[in-house]
């Protein structure tokens, strides 16, 4: 890791008027919510959006404009640079994340009195994951394209495996030996289930090592195979 | 700190470097050295393929064929890294960064000692202190190429690559550039410089490379950039082995090109030649300025 790369990462987001926009929305959702019975009713799923705004610049947009190339004549290792910048985009996303769940606290106090800290703690933890991998993936989609196509291949895989799993159910309500095959066979729907559960997960309500675990280390697969992709990765100028 | 690191002691390597994107070959063999203290010019045409080789010397491609070595270490070794300085055809860097910022980053990156100092006095050599503060967006071009400079500079490199390092700069930019190409030079630099201008690059560079269809068409040591070569013209019937004797060249035609250092070389050969028998109807002196060598090439 390189602490240069990460403290400039995190200044880039933490300077931008962008970001304290967002996060002051984060912060009066949180807040206002607070009332309601549920936890964590709108606010992990913003810090999730913010994730994917923050975590698709982390390499693509570096590396259309050329600014990769300055990067990469300093001394440092690629797959320093390209952990660092990780490491920086999802700092700025959990920054994010925790002012949020302070104002969920603030306002749990203000409106209700009782604080379950236990099931927002375990929110909080959940969408740190959850966003390390969303930040993961970015970069390893990032690693083999540029600009902005990881985050269009993101959605294109998230939205298709949703479509997916439902035409698949849809086939086996169907009569024809396709609708015979997949009622016997229930192969297709977990393998779909599976990458659905493994990419794109839904957190659960409470915590749960095995998820985190398992979260954690997909995260942590997507970045190592991202490093070993970007290493070899020409730079050609002006790539766009 | 950079200091105190050795200096360069063997320079930059290219042995038989062959580049291609698809079927289109860039890059078909290109040798190349340049030694410590030397400055070398790479000219040729748009598209010649003068970035190409570039950005193959500090492995942002990576070539078909052929070797790279500086100070016998390969080109990605993150202590040639740590002594490489590179200015882009085009800065691009976040244009909400100050130029200040955007080089203190640079610094840290390149680990320089004593930043702030460091940064401040490259602003100022460069001459755009006063736009420190100011975001990269509201730079010119001619300030970009100059903040390019600041950066390529700030951990005095041995190895320096810069890929049209005068383009949109000011006459008074230009001459700047040069100065620092010379500095570098003094210090023990080797420094690599790409251009499509001749102009700028004949006064710094102690030998230029040519960079034609993919291979180096010549290359001219401009330290004999002075000398003067002349076209004698004669009628017919001239004694062709004599005069090449003579000349040094083949005649072509009826016309015959040499090379000599003084007007008086001029004169003498004149006579020579006349003392053939050969009938001289002109004689034509130039001196072999870059133009005139790359008009020849290309
Ligand atoms: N990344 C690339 N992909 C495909 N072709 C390229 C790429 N980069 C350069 N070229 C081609 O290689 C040739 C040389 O380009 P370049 O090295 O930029 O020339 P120069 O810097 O001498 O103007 C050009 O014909 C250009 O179109
Ligand atoms: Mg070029």
């Amino acid at each position: 890791m390189n602490g240069v790369v990460v403290a400039e990462t995190v200044r880039r987001c933490v300077t931008s008027i962008a970001y304290w926009a967002f996060v002051a929305l984060l912060a009066i959702i949180s807040l206002g919510l607070a009332r309601f019975d549920r936890p964590g009713t709108a606010w992990p799923s913003l810090v999730s959006l913010l994730a994917y705004i923050i975590g698709c610049t982390a390499i693509g947009p570096e590396f259309s404009s050329g600014t990769l190339q300055l990067i990469l004549t300093k001394p440092v290792n690629r797959s320093v640079y390209l952990v660092s910048r990780v490491a920086g985009v999802v700092s700025a996303i959990w920054i994010a994340a925790l002012i949020a769940f302070s104002f969920e606290l603030l306002g749990r106090v203000l409106w209700v009195g009782a604080v379950r800290l236990d099931i927002i703690g375990a929110i909080l933890i959940n969408t740190f994951v959850d966003t390390l991998l969303i930040c993961a993936l970015l970069v390893f989609f990032a690693s083999f394209t540029r600009a902005y196509f990881n985050i269009v291949i993101y959605m294109v895989l998230m939205i298709g495996l949703g479509v997916a799993q439902g035409m698949v159910s849809m086939f086996r309500s169907m009569s024809g030996t396709l609708g015979a095959w997949l009622a016997t066979h229930d192969i297709v729907d977990r393998i779909l289930a599976s990458i659905n559960s493994n990419l794109f997960p839904d957190a659960p309500p409470r915590l749960d090592w095995h998820w985190l675990l398992m979260i954690a280390s997909n995260a942590a697969i997507a970045i190592v195979a991202a490093c070993f992709i970007f290493r070899r990765r020409e730079v050609p100028y002006g790539a766009d | 700190m950079s200091r105190s690191l050795p200096r360069a002691e063997r320079g930059v390597q290219v042995r038989a470097l062959k580049k291609s994107f698809g079927s289109h070959a860039v890059l078909q063999g290109i040798d190349l050295d340049v030694a410590p203290g030397e400055v070398v010019g790479l000219i040729g045409p748009n598209g010649a393929g003068k970035t190409t080789l570039m950005s193959c010397l500090l492995a942002f491609l990576h070539p078909n064929a052929g070797e790279i070595t500086i100070d016998g270490l390969p080109n990605d070794d993150l202590r040639v890294r740590r002594r490489t300085g590179f200015v882009p055809e085009r800065m691009n860097f976040d244009r909400r960064a100050t130029g200040y910022s955007f080089l203190r980053y640079m610094a840290g990156l390149a680990r320089v000692g004593n930043r702030e100092t460091k940064v401040r006095a490259m602003l100022e050599r460069l001459g755009i202190a006063g736009a420190a503060d100011r975001r990269l967006s509201q730079y010119s071009r001619g300030m970009l190429q100059r903040i390019g400079m600041c950066q390529a500079l700030i951990h005095d490199p041995d190895f320096l690559f810069l890929d049209e390092p005068t383009s949109g700069l000011d006459p008074n930019g230009v001459l700047l550039v040069r100065d620092l190409i010379a500095e570098q030079k003094q210090r023990g630099a080797a420094v690599l410089l790409n251009s499509h201008q001749l102009a700028e690059v004949g006064k710094v560079c102690d030998r230029v490379f040519f960079l034609n269809r993919g291979v180096i068409g010549r290359e001219e040591t401009l330290r004999h950039a002075d000398r003067i070569v002349i076209a004698i013209t004669m009628l017919p019937g001239f004694d062709a082995n004599a005069i090449a004797r003579i000349a040094g060249n083949a005649p072509k035609e009826n016309v015959v090109i040499a090379t000599v250092e003084t007007e008086a070389d001029i004169a003498q050969m004149v006579r020579e030649v006349i003392a053939t028998g050969a009938g001289v109807i002109d004689v034509r002196k130039h001196t072999a300025d870059l133009e005139g060598i790359f008009r020849g090439v290309a």
